[in-house]
């Protein structure tokens, strides 16, 4: 729908990421009833985003996943200092795909056989392990009474099992049935 | 989408379904399964329709009345085997409701043949093995199950199984989307019609709140809007008599989440060793559908195609 605008790109950009925190927030917000650590964490299947936006919305994707975070910190109520670095992880979570699929991966983008989902898997897992690195200390240091095992667990969890279980799935039908293609720079493809 | 995607997405939906359990026990019982049905399934067909608008009017002039016809029948009988299921589930407790709830799998293979369909030699030892599975999962249940419950849980699941079929043979005729979401429409308008006999308040007779509301969206989101469209798009490539046993991997799914998931979110329950023992079956049969066994004649073969 962007395409048909007739727009500079940077405002199509803004306007991509806007697109993309509204749609976060629609996923996220019914599930901030389910809280596993209140205030902290809790089940988020909004996570099932990070390899998509990644993948076929790049930085603007990546800065709409951690936005979109930020803003639903803020509508429950759990905007606290540990945010900051709530929003560093957000953002390097789906930039981890980014990288991998657009610089170190010498093949472009594609789960069709066994092995490139096994990669995909790969990158998931290590996006959440830099996620639990980012946040989990940071939350134990300025509140020395969270739990930092279950903590860590849950932002791995969350960061690992969604992306896998839906993730996939939602990115295999984006790009064989919806007609999306990994995201290159202004390339107007991916506004389709 | 090849096969190995399409049996991904076939799992993913079934994970999405197994899942409804723990959604919904943030919904208080004097809620009707109908007032559920419909205020979700109203949500994705709105969110389909409003997402997908020009794909779908395009199919509509493509096809004409014959996709709202065939997304009627699928509506109806999706209706059809819910009210059974719901009525026959009064008979059982949880647990061994949701093991004859699976029982599916064994009657689809008779569907099909009636509908003179082939069923291969694989499916058949699937079957066999799910059957087994669902049998020792309900060990010494058996003999305290009411004959009209199973009755009610059996014609259930003869309408899934002809629901199932339909849609795969629609999911290969249309695009997935309108099918999608015209079968969301019927289903809220038979819903509602259901809820309105039942409970003529209607709205109304909801105790609102905002764990409701959530549970309403996630739920239309995820089990309805999502997974009944990745559904009817791997149903494209898998066949019936596969997306039917991997289905069966749901009772799985809910054991797993059942013993793992926090109390706050839904009451434990350990499964027995017989019910481990009969999840192992069920995997062990879904595994066996969707492995493509190839001797050296069949890597040969295709390897020269």
């Amino acid at each position: 729908m962007l395409k048909n605008l007739n727009l500079p790109n940077p405002v199509r950009l803004c306007l991509l990421t806007a697109v993309l925190v509204m749609v976060y927030l629609i996923i996220a917000i019914p599930f901030k009833v389910m809280n596993v650590i209140p205030g902290f964490t809790d089940i988020r299947p909004v996570m099932l985003f990070k390899p998509v936006y990644g993948v076929f919305f790049g930085i603007p994707g990546c800065l709409a996943f951690t936005i979109g975070n930020l803003i639903g910190d803020i509508m429950s109520g759990s905007l606290r200092w540990t945010s900051v670095s709530g929003f560093a992880a957000n953002f390097l979570g789906p930039y981890v795909f980014y990288v991998f699929w657009k610089r170190i991966s010498k093949t472009p983008f594609s789960l069709r056989t066994f092995k490139r989902i096994l990669i995909q898997i790969a990158v998931i897992i290590v996006s959440s392990v830099i996620e639990v690195v980012i946040i989990a200390p940071s939350v134990k240091l300025i509140y020395p009474e969270v739990d930092f095992i279950l903590l860590s667990v849950t932002i791995f969890l969350n960061g690992t099992l969604f992306p896998l279980a839906l993730g996939i799935p939602l990115m295999i039908l984006m790009q064989e049935e919806l007609g999306f293609k990994p995201y290159k720079k202004l390339n107007s493809e991916v506004y389709e | 989408m090849n096969r190995l995607q399409a049996n991904i997405c076939l799992i993913c939906v079934t994970l999405c379904w197994s899942t409804e359990v723990v959604i919904f026990s943030c919904i208080p019982d004097n809620v009707l399964p109908f007032a559920t049905t419909f205020i979700c399934n109203a949500i994705a067909s709105v969110v389909l329709l409003a997402c997908f608008f020009k794909r779908i009017k395009n199919e509509i002039s493509k096809s004409g009345k014959k996709i709202i016809l065939r997304c009627m029948l699928l509506g109806a009988l999706n209706c059809c085997y819910n009210v059974l299921y719901l009525y026959g589930l009064n008979f059982f407790d949880v647990s061994t409701g949701a093991f004859t709830f699976s029982m599916t799998v064994v009657v689809l293979p008779v569907v099909l043949i009636t509908m003179r369909k082939f069923v291969g030699a694989k499916t058949w030892v699937s079957v066999v093995l799910v059957l087994a599975g669902i049998s020792c999962a309900l060990g010494g249940n058996i003999k305290s199950i009411h004959p009209v419950g199973l009755l009610l849980m059996f014609s259930g699941c003869i309408v899934r199984a002809v629901f199932i079929v339909k849609l795969n043979d629609f999911a290969k005729e249309h695009d997935s989307i309108p099918l999608s979401a015209f079968v969301s429409v019927f289903v809220a308008v038979f819903s509602f019609i259901i809820w309105f006999v039942l409970q003529p308040e209607t709205f109304s007779a909801i105790p609102w709140s905002s764990t409701i509301v959530a549970s309403l969206f996630i739920h239309a989101y995820f089990i309805i809007a999502f997974a009944q469209t990745l559904n009817i798009f791997a149903q494209k490539r898998a066949t019936a008599a596969e997306a039917t046993i991997i289905y069966t991997l749901e009772i799985v799914f809910s054991l797993i989440w059942g013993a793992v998931l926090p109390e706050t979110l839904i009451d434990r329950a350990i499964p027995t060793p017989f019910q481990i023992a009969g999840a192992l079956l069920i995997v062990l049969g879904s595994i066996v559908e969707i492995v493509e066994f190839k001797g050296k004649r069949g890597i040969k073969n295709a390897k020269k195609s």
